[in-house]
């Protein structure tokens, strides 16, 4: 066989070609198909799964729109959207966590869903996520970081649930005799544990990393301000006296901070959610009942850190598909047990549903009333931080909190030893470098 | 067309397709790295803008590149000088003809077929300060009257990781040191006793100029994996405590992940695939491997 150079240029091409075509059509196709819509979801338990299953096979069979399920569990989530998104095929809808969600709207990729919201009966004013003037996730549940304790250690030294930041201090020290037991678990690394501790500490002293300005019409760094910078200080500081208290805990993640309560290690700890309740009943069913939630350390405030948990549909692909899906997902009678399958900790974002026999009927929550109380009595209290600064979107937030700035600052205090004032300064400062850079 | 030609023809036609392969799968990716670090690219928009050099300018005034970088040259040092120390002794100990040696010979290699997860969470449990084993021991034995934070310590963590890395990827140099000691001449090292040698004169007058080969492909291969090493520090420390293990690919990683920032991130992977080849260039220019193959033979 004689194979001419001419040939082998144009078959070379070919094949090149060969290889590119399956990524461009599979871009145009997606981009095309009506009768398709891909869901992420961060909850990937088994539970949930059962009810999407079951939920996804009802809409194919009234619809004819296929739903094609991704479940890339909570650390990965972000990431797996966003290279999504660069490889050019997003997904349609991304259920998730709307700070997270919140990047996209700011890449003007989330579609406007306020016709969704309002034909599932509208949704509470602080779970709202508003950008340039319409809504761009439809909650459908939220979590409240907050306090965790072992009542019958509390019980047997004659002490009540703490309050304050003082009756906080004092109970971990008289609970702690380490290495056996530590009186709580102040995680410093830079990591979401530790992040999002110093955070709702920071709420609860009244600590703002920006402020509003009205001149400029934007949000401006406050940190490092007056008497920002003060109590920030404060929190700080106070926050490594509690650390004494504490396991070292400079490499502590999500996981580590639920099993060192779980195995009976500290007698005071905190958690996103009830999930850390889920793991203690699981794992060591003995301290089940004596685990009780507790709100964090006040000072200043009652504000509660809040997480936002909703749907969030892109402007890029099938939007008509995903609004019917979503608005089919919620008013679907299985949805409540999509609401159960991880009790208290995945709570609607819906008082009325909180309050419902329907939602109560479940003997988790029918066990632990006392939980589903504590969450009613701290509803309206929950402040998520993209509007912690003010009544406008913040859109800096993932300045500090995508690299968990306040995970660094706890580990530069409690483990590097370095003063408070200059962490607070020189965490204003990157925040800074940041914005100018992103512009 | 001539024989030549036809021959040529054929030569290019039954390659192209492996060639076509080769550079869509690793030259295209490594072309749009390089290109992606000239823009300007969040992770949440497909579009990007043109920035020229503003993403090297940032990065390279960036103490934490720099900070970054001298990490990974000391995880790179130690880690290698680790597995060839391993890789060496545990090669000459096994280079024996005893009974059983064939299995205590798989056994070393064992570590080098984990996966770095299993390793990873192997190590956590032994050396957690918790509940770790090596802590119950060294506090019982009284060594220590605290447990030691391996992973968490500012000044362990480094150390921890590449312990971790040499004991993981030692079995390699031990594999390929121990298959050049079995073929050195064992009259070398008659000639070599005859003169009147001991053990430690054979081991530098014969073993080790006849390793020379062997070592410097071992440094080199380990050196360019354990550089480019990600999974296992991501694993046990996540470059942390505050840095202390964030060698560059994990800040690559970060500016890409945390930050969402792929034009910076691409501009860091661009700077470190520079360090290598410089390194490389300077690696051939020293040593001229090919050479040293040929004198080895």
């Amino acid at each position: 066989m004689t194979l001419h150079r001419r040939t082998f240029v144009k078959t070379a091409a070919l094949a090149g070609a060969a290889a590119l075509a399956p990524q461009v059509l599979v871009r145009t196709a997606r981009g095309a198909d009506k009768n398709r819509v891909v869901f992420i979801s961060e909850e990937s338990n088994p539970k949930a799964i059962a009810v999407y299953d079951k939920i996804n096979a009802d809409f194919e069979k009234q619809t004819g729109i296929k739903v094609a399920m991704e479940y890339p569990g909570f650390a990965n989530i972000a990431k797996r959207v966003a290279t999504l998104i660069a490889a050019g095929t997003p997904p349609e809808i991304v259920w998730y966590g709307a700070g997270q969600a919140m990047n996209l709207a700011l890449e003007n990729q989330l579609a406007d869903v306020g016709d969704v919201l309002k034909s599932v009966g509208g949704v509470a004013d602080n779970l709202r996520m508003v950008y340039k003037g319409a809504d761009r996730s439809i909650p459908t549940s939220q979590q409240f970081t907050y306090g965790w304790y072992r009542k019958d250690l509390l019980q047997q030294k004659g002490l009540e649930p703490p309050k304050t930041w003082d009756d906080y201090l004092k109970v971990a020290k008289a609970l702690s005799n380490p290495p056996q037991m530590y009186g709580c678990i102040v995680p410093s690394a830079e990591t979401g544990a530790s992040t999002i501790l110093l955070e709702t500490m920071f709420m609860k002293n009244d600590v703002h990393w920006f402020e509003w300005d009205a001149n400029k019409k934007q949000y401006e760094v406050a940190l490092d301000k007056g008497d920002q910078r003060k109590r920030a200080i404060e929190t700080l500081d106070y926050l490594n006296e509690l650390h004494k208290q504490s396991p070292e805990a400079s490499t502590f993640n999500w996981a580590e901070l639920m099993s060192t309560f779980v195995s009976e290690k500290a007698a005071m700890s905190y958690y996103v959610g009830a999930r850390l309740l889920e793991q203690v009943m699981a794992n060591n069913s003995r301290i089940a009942d004596a685990t009780a939630p507790v709100e964090l350390p006040r000072k200043l405030t009652e504000s509660y850190y809040l997480s936002i948990q909703g749907f969030h549909i892109l402007d890029k692909a099938n939007v008509e598909g995903a609004k019917k899906y979503v608005t089919f997902f919620l008013k679907h009678p299985d949805v409540i047990s999509w609401y159960h399958a991880v009790p208290l900790h995945i709570i609607p974002a819906s008082r009325d549903m909180l309050r419902s026999a329907k939602y109560q009927d479940h003997p988790v929550i029918q066990k632990r009333m006392d939980v589903l109380k504590f969450l009613d009595s701290v509803w309206t209290k929950g402040v998520p931080l993209y509007y912690w600064d003010g009544k406008e979107l913040n859109p800096y937030i993932g300045l500090f909190h995508n690299e968990n700035l306040a995970g660094w600052m706890l580990a530069m205090r409690n483990i590097k030893g370095m003063k408070s004032d200059a962490i607070v300064d020189e965490a204003a400062g990157q925040v800074r470098k940041k914005m100018r850079r992103t512009g | 067309m001539s024989a030549r030609s036809e021959r040529n023809a054929w030569v290019l036609g039954t390659t192209a397709p492996a060639l076509v392969f080769l550079a869509v799968i690793a030259y295209l990716p490594i072309a749009y790295a390089i290109a992606l670090s000239f823009f300007k690219k969040t992770a949440f928009n497909p579009a990007m803008t043109w920035v020229g050099l503003d993403n090297y300018r940032y990065i390279l005034e960036e103490p934490d590149l720099w900070r970054a970088f001298w990490r990974s040259l000391v995880f790179t040092l130690g880690a290698v000088g680790l597995q060839l120390v391993w890789g060496l002794v545990s090669a000459l100990l096994l280079n024996r003809a005893l009974r059983g040696l064939t299995v205590v010979r798989s056994l070393f290699v064992l570590p080098y077929l984990l996966p770095s997860i299993v390793v990873a969470l192997v190590f956590q449990w032994l050396l957690s300060q918790e509940y770790g084993v090596v802590n119950q021991i060294l506090m019982q034995t009284g060594v220590v009257t605290r447990p030691i934070n391996f992973f968490g310590g500012l000044g362990t963590a480094m150390w921890s990781v590449i312990g971790m890395a040499g004991w993981q990827y030692g079995s390699f140099a031990t594999l390929l040191i121990l298959a050049r000691l079995q073929a050195i001449n064992p009259k070398l090292y008659e000639a070599a006793r005859v003169s009147g040698a001991g053990p430690l004169r054979c081991f530098f007058d014969v073993t080790l100029p006849n390793l020379r080969t062997t070592l410097i492909v071992i440094a080199l291969l380990r050196g360019i994996w354990m550089f480019n090493k990600f999974d296992s520090i991501w694993l046990v420390t996540h470059g942390g405590p505050l840095k202390a293990t964030e060698t560059l690919p994990i800040y690559a990683y970060r500016l890409a992940f945390e930050d969402f920032d792929f034009g910076l991130a691409a501009a860091a992977c661009t700077v470190m695939f520079l360090v290598l080849l410089v390194g490389a260039l300077v690696y051939f220019k020293l040593f001229d491997p090919t050479r040293e193959i040929e004198v080895g033979r």
